[in-house]
């Protein structure tokens, strides 16, 4: 009697609770009934259980891969493999043993993840561009996230210190802080690279990833902000779709050959041959939205703050924003307290929107969504914008204008109240010489609130569809 | 022994006369809360059908395993409702849902014991004779000892 065919399996669903073990029990009875030998590894929420050795795999006839997440299916490449949904495995159980029976299974090559990703898209929702997209900005946000978190809460840490606590010039310098200021700092400097190397990680796996973090480093050294790190991203990922498509062709043996050098190297190149020309003009915007700013400086508070809440909301950490920081602080340097009030006032409000929002329109957000919510509390008080950037770069055509809003409010009100404010930074830390700190509190408030409240509606609209 | 401490009595409903999935979770989330498993309907409510749009949970022949983790919840536990009629569920083989196990996890789970209940739980479903047991079981008891396998 012929050895019987053995089959290894994987299942998992997101969940982790139910289908993932149905599945396998399916799987099993089907083996039983079919004659075939089955060892199932399941992706639950009590974690991995039943692994698949080495040898399991080595000895398999057939892999039947069964989930709806990452079950590290990069074990099984050569393999005759049937790669299908969770829920296709509970209800056609025998339909795919009896594929691999019948040697009607395809070796497993990574070159699919762009199709796979479509088709597991395609099978449990209706897919389309717009969720693609937005699958691989979460990506690139999510992994951004601690970076803003940790980087932002050390660099507010060190401004307990005194706001120039970090410089070794400065009267109030202290060890700690600056140790605590550039450990922070090298957080926010990462953050705009490590968004763009997992937006392309998620379309592209980490040839991708490789491409997308130097075209944020790019973006980033080049002053473009994190809308500069979102396009590279996504331009590091075509650029690998694009290559992948151009060798094609090669013999599978030079597969080894595409992943370690072709890729790498052809990648690497074409962003940069891309992506340095396109920053190029940062500069030049840059000092164009200075003197831009600068003939609106005597006029009327209302177009003021509407220009200085815009501009601060509208790129944080790009050109736009920088100028109009920058020129707030050249003016402070000259004597004009109200200027950088405004300023002030309109980088303080966007983290300050997203913390209200995650607070009060709290079903609408996920965990980890809440916690930076909450950070933002902080990061928002201590004029750290950036801590709006991960919501920001979710959903930017949305997001962003409504930071605009609550932040030209902010602005406008702070201009009208005529509040001064000597120092470049620190948010409510220099609370104690301001001219006029509660008028300020209450502006950034007025407008951090309005757009809270924007903002979440906004969250409990798109939840509910 | 286990098992009774996630599935009693008083949590299986049959018989119901329920008209659509909506009314499920409500009633799902009601008697939750009555018997003091959750602590807010509409959460568990949210909870439910969050779930229910990754993916739909009715699998089999009139079976659906709607579930949630959620911070409403304070224990663990299963609650299952038997309806007179099948309801739409968009369910993987197309049959409307009739036979309702629904699993009401709390956010922050201290063990895994429940896990592994329920997992063997969704394990059992699978097999077509406990199916039959459960959905032509007259009584809340008879069906309590037809999920007594999963004390081994």
């Amino acid at each position: 009697m012929a050895q019987k065919i053995k089959i290894i399996a994987a299942t998992g669903c997101p969940t982790g609770i139910a289908h993932t073990f149905m599945a396998e029990e399916a799987l099993k009875k089907a083996a039983e009934k079919l004659g075939v030998e089955i060892k199932v590894e399941t992706h639950g929420q009590v974690g991995v259980q039943n692994p698949l050795t080495k040898e399991d795999i080595r000895k398999a006839d057939g892999v039947i891969i069964a989930a709806d997440k990452d079950i590290n299916a990069d074990r099984f490449v050569g393999k005759p493999t049937v790669d299908v949904p969770v829920s296709k495995a509970i209800k056609d159980a025998e339909e795919l043993i009896k594929m691999i029976i019948e040697g009607k299974a395809r070796p497993y090559r990574i070159k699919n993840i762009q199709n796979k990703s479509m088709e597991t898209e395609d099978l449990t929702k209706g897919s389309g561009l717009g969720r693609q997209i937005y699958k691989h900005l979460m990506n690139g946000v999510s992994h951004m996230l601690p970076f803003v978190v940790g980087g932002g809460i050390l660099i507010a840490s060190s401004f307990l210190f005194g706001i120039h606590s970090a410089d070794p010039n400065h009267e109030s310098y202290n060890r700690f802080a600056e140790l605590l200021n550039k450990t922070g700092g090298l957080g926010f400097q990462l953050m705009v690279p490590i968004l763009a190397a997992f937006i392309a990680e998620s379309m592209a796996k980490r040839p991708g990833m490789v491409v997308g973090f130097i075209g944020g480093m790019i973006a980033f050294t080049g002053g473009a902000g994190f809308l500069g790190g979102i396009a590279a991203g996504f331009l590091g990922g075509g650029i690998i779709f694009l290559l992948q498509k151009i060798f094609s062709g090669l013999p599978k043996s030079l597969d080894g050959l595409k992943a370690i050098f072709l890729y790498p190297v052809l990648g690497i190149f074409l962003m940069g041959l891309i992506m340095f020309p396109l920053v190029e003009p940062m500069t030049t915007i840059n000092e164009a939205m200075k003197s831009f700013l600068s003939d609106f400086q005597g006029s009327n508070p209302i177009l003021l703050g509407f220009i200085v809440g815009s501009m601060c909301a509208f790129d944080m950490g790009g050109p736009v924003n920088k100028a109009a920081y920058v020129t707030g602080t050249a003016l402070l340097a000259e004597g004009n307290y109200y200027f950088m009030a405004g300023v002030s006032a309109a980088c303080i409000t966007p983290p300050l929107i997203i913390a209200f929002a995650t607070v009060f329109f709290r079903k609408y957000f996920n965990q980890s969504e809440q916690n930076a919510g909450l950070v933002n509390f902080i990061l928002g008080s201590t004029h750290i914008t950036e801590g709006a950037i991960p919501f920001a770069a979710k959903d930017p055509l949305v997001v962003i204008p409504i930071l605009m809003l609550g932040s030209s409010v902010s602005a406008i009100l702070t201009y009208l109240m005529k509040v001064q404010v000597p120092a470049p930074h620190g948010g409510f830390l220099v609370l104690p010489v301001v001219n006029g700190a509660f008028q300020w509190v209450f502006a950034i408030l007025i407008g951090s609130l309005i757009g809270a409240f924007i903002y979440g509606i906004y969250r409990k609209r798109t939840y509910q569809e | 022994m286990i098992l009774n401490e996630y599935l009693k009595e008083e949590w299986i409903l049959l018989n119901q006369s329920l008209k659509n999935q909506e009314e499920v979770f409500y009633k799902i989330a009601e008697t939750a809360v009555t018997n003091e498993i959750a602590t807010n309907i509409n959460e568990v409510v949210e909870g439910l059908k969050r779930r229910e749009e990754e993916g739909t949970t009715g699998f089999l022949e009139g079976f659906a395993i709607p579930h949630t983790q959620n911070e409403a919840i304070l224990r663990p536990a299963i609650i299952i409702i038997q309806n007179k009629k099948g309801i739409e569920w968009n369910s993987l083989d197309g049959i409307p849902s009739q036979f309702f196990i629904s699993l009401l996890i709390p956010k922050k789970e201290a063990g895994t014991t429940h896990l592994t209940l329920l997992s063997s739980l969704s394990r059992m479903l699978m097999h077509e004779d406990i199916r039959e047991k459960l959905k032509n079981a007259g009584r809340s008891k008879e069906i309590i000892n037809v999920l007594q396998h999963l004390n081994h």
